[in-house]
């Protein structure tokens, strides 16, 4: 029951939201049995569903990534670097007309901008001797205000409708999504899902510290720049394509550590799930709750994802240990 | 064997060990021992490969740790370290099991009755016996442990000698620091006293 209810949940959550939206779909279930049937189902509605899915599966395993590779509980994304260096990745891509939104070079842009803002992160953390989690944190969020100023400069200058505005690159949006925009979000997702779970018996031993990890026999530079790999592919190719959608690279892990363990394995398929759940939740309420308009994204992730978060944390707070 | 040639270990910028070369037998207890601040778990971190010496060499039979991939080392050498930190909540037999096969260590050392319980949760004491269960299970030919018995009443302390006097006898070189306030030491085959 455990191991299946999230994924019928998580079929449950997919078929409610395509089924609803801003315009009434006669003989829905007929329209959901034929592929192409309807275009509101199939071309606008459908690709939105897919890319929260997969967006939120990213950026699951990405969270968890960044715990695991920092071993600190409170790494993601966001507080990396890693999410406003995938954004000025993919907006500089696009400010030269190399590439187009949503395209496999913004991906390829999003994931090398989040690499770089990542790594600059972990290379200043480190410069005065061992890599602290606390230089980790501290210098995350510096290079993320850099990299989000530097964001909404690009966007401002280039006041180009396709290069998307400064509240899509913050906030997240999935409204533009397409069906030729998933292959690239596919793609980068399995490979970073797929480097995630290859190393996940390598990131459990380093929860016991570097020092006991490398008597255990684990490389620990590689792992973590493995993870940092990853974490740099799933997340650079969610951002580039959606935008920032913040809070799910931190919730997702942690709800899926206080329900099913430590175990990173367990947690690479588990946190993909719930944060695939919560995106989907959350992308179905922004643009249903205030129709005609439609709310960013990241808005309804905070407030879905922290109550879930809060509870877990005050009902069962033994799954991480801080120093 | 191993073999410890001539070695100058510095960290922080500090001289720890100068000029020092000593012999370690196979198949025995080696414990060193001395007061804080003596360098003797400097001398463990660099036979373990954690720190490499500035000048001289160390080998474990024909293996230098510095040059030894962490996963061929981990094949040679186990560590136990002194004060073994918890940050996730696995469980004692998931913690032992990074390592090798737990049911036998964990009987050995008594934890059995813990297995299931979150190595978080533990105590001082029993956090040591895991870590140095973890070790033990890696099943190297080196076992290297870093103060195993500071945080132990007089019944475990027992219990941890035994077991690695059994290990010793089945040829595992056992190496031990321990502190000078030890003064029981029959147990060792070999003590290092002078190491400033």
């Amino acid at each position: 029951m455990k191991k299946t209810a999230p994924i019928v949940l998580l079929i449950v959550a997919a078929v409610a939201a395509i089924s609803v939206g801003s315009s009434q779909v006669d003989g829905f279930w007929s329209v959901l049995l034929n592929p192409g049937s309807n275009e509101i189902v199939w071309q606008i509605r459908f690709p939105r569903v897919m890319a929260a899915l997969i967006v939120g599966a990213a950026l699951g395993i990405a969270g968890l990534m960044a715990q695991g590779a920092c071993n600190n509980a409170i790494a993601e994304p966001a507080i990396l670097g890693t999410a406003a260096g995938a954004s000025f990745g993919a907006v500089i891509g696009i400010a030269t007309g190399v590439v187009q939104v949503g395209s496999l070079g913004a991906l390829a842009c999003g994931a090398a901008g989040a690499l770089l803002a990542t790594s600059i992160t972990f290379r200043l953390a480190a410069f005065r001797g061992a890599l602290s989690s606390f230089n980790l944190i501290i210098v995350g969020i510096a290079v993320s205000a850099i990299f989000t100023s530097l964001v909404g400069i690009t966007s401002a200058v280039l006041n180009r409708a396709d290069a998307r505005s400064i509240s899509f690159w913050s906030l997240g949006s999935l409204a533009l999504v397409t069906n030729e925009n998933l292959l690239g979000i596919m793609i980068t997702t399995l490979v970073g899902g797929v480097i995630a779970w290859f190393i996940a018996p390598m990131l459990d031993r380093l929860s016991l510290g570097d020092q006991s990890a490398f008597h255990l026999g684990v490389n620990v530079s590689r792992v973590r720049f493995l993870a940092l790999v990853s974490l740099s592919l799933l997340a650079g190719g969610a951002v580039s394509t959606v935008g920032v959608i913040a809070f799910i690279g931190l919730a997702a892990p942690h709800i899926a550590r206080f329900i099913y363990g430590p175990s990173h394995r367990a947690l690479t398929i588990h946190s993909a799930l719930i944060g695939a759940f919560i995106v989907l939740v959350a992308d179905t309420l922004s643009r249903t709750i205030a129709q005609p308009n439609e709310l960013p994204i990241g808005l309804a992730t905070a407030l879905i994802g922290a109550p879930i978060l809060i509870t877990l944390v005050t009902v069962k707070n033994n799954v991480w240990r801080t120093q | 064997m191993i073999t410890i040639n001539d070695i100058t270990v510095v960290r922080d910028g500090r001289e720890i060990i100068y000029d020092y070369s000593e012999q370690i037998p196979a198949g025995s207890i080696t414990v060193i021992v001395g007061p804080n601040g003596c360098g003797k778990s400097t001398l463990l971190a660099a036979i373990a490969g954690d720190i490499a010496p500035i000048k001289g060499t160390i080998t474990i039979d024909d293996h230098h740790p510095i040059l030894t991939s962490p996963a061929k080392l981990a094949q040679i050498r186990a560590v136990a370290v002194q004060n073994q930190s918890y940050t996730l909540g696995f469980t004692v037999q998931q913690v032992i099991e990074m390592a090798g096969a737990s049911a036998q260590v964990m009987e050995a050392l008594e934890l059995t009755s813990l297995a299931d319980r979150q190595v978080t949760a533990l105590s001082g004491g029993q956090s040591q016996r895991v870590s140095i269960a973890t070790a033990i299970a890696q099943k190297t030919p080196v076992l290297l442990l870093d103060e195993p018995l500071a945080a132990q009443d007089v019944h475990s302390r027992k219990r941890i000698i035994e077991l690695l006097q059994k290990l010793a006898e089945a040829g595992v070189t056992v190496v031990v620091v321990v502190h000078s306030s030890e003064s029981e030491l029959a147990w060792a085959d070999k003590i290092i006293k002078d190491l400033l």
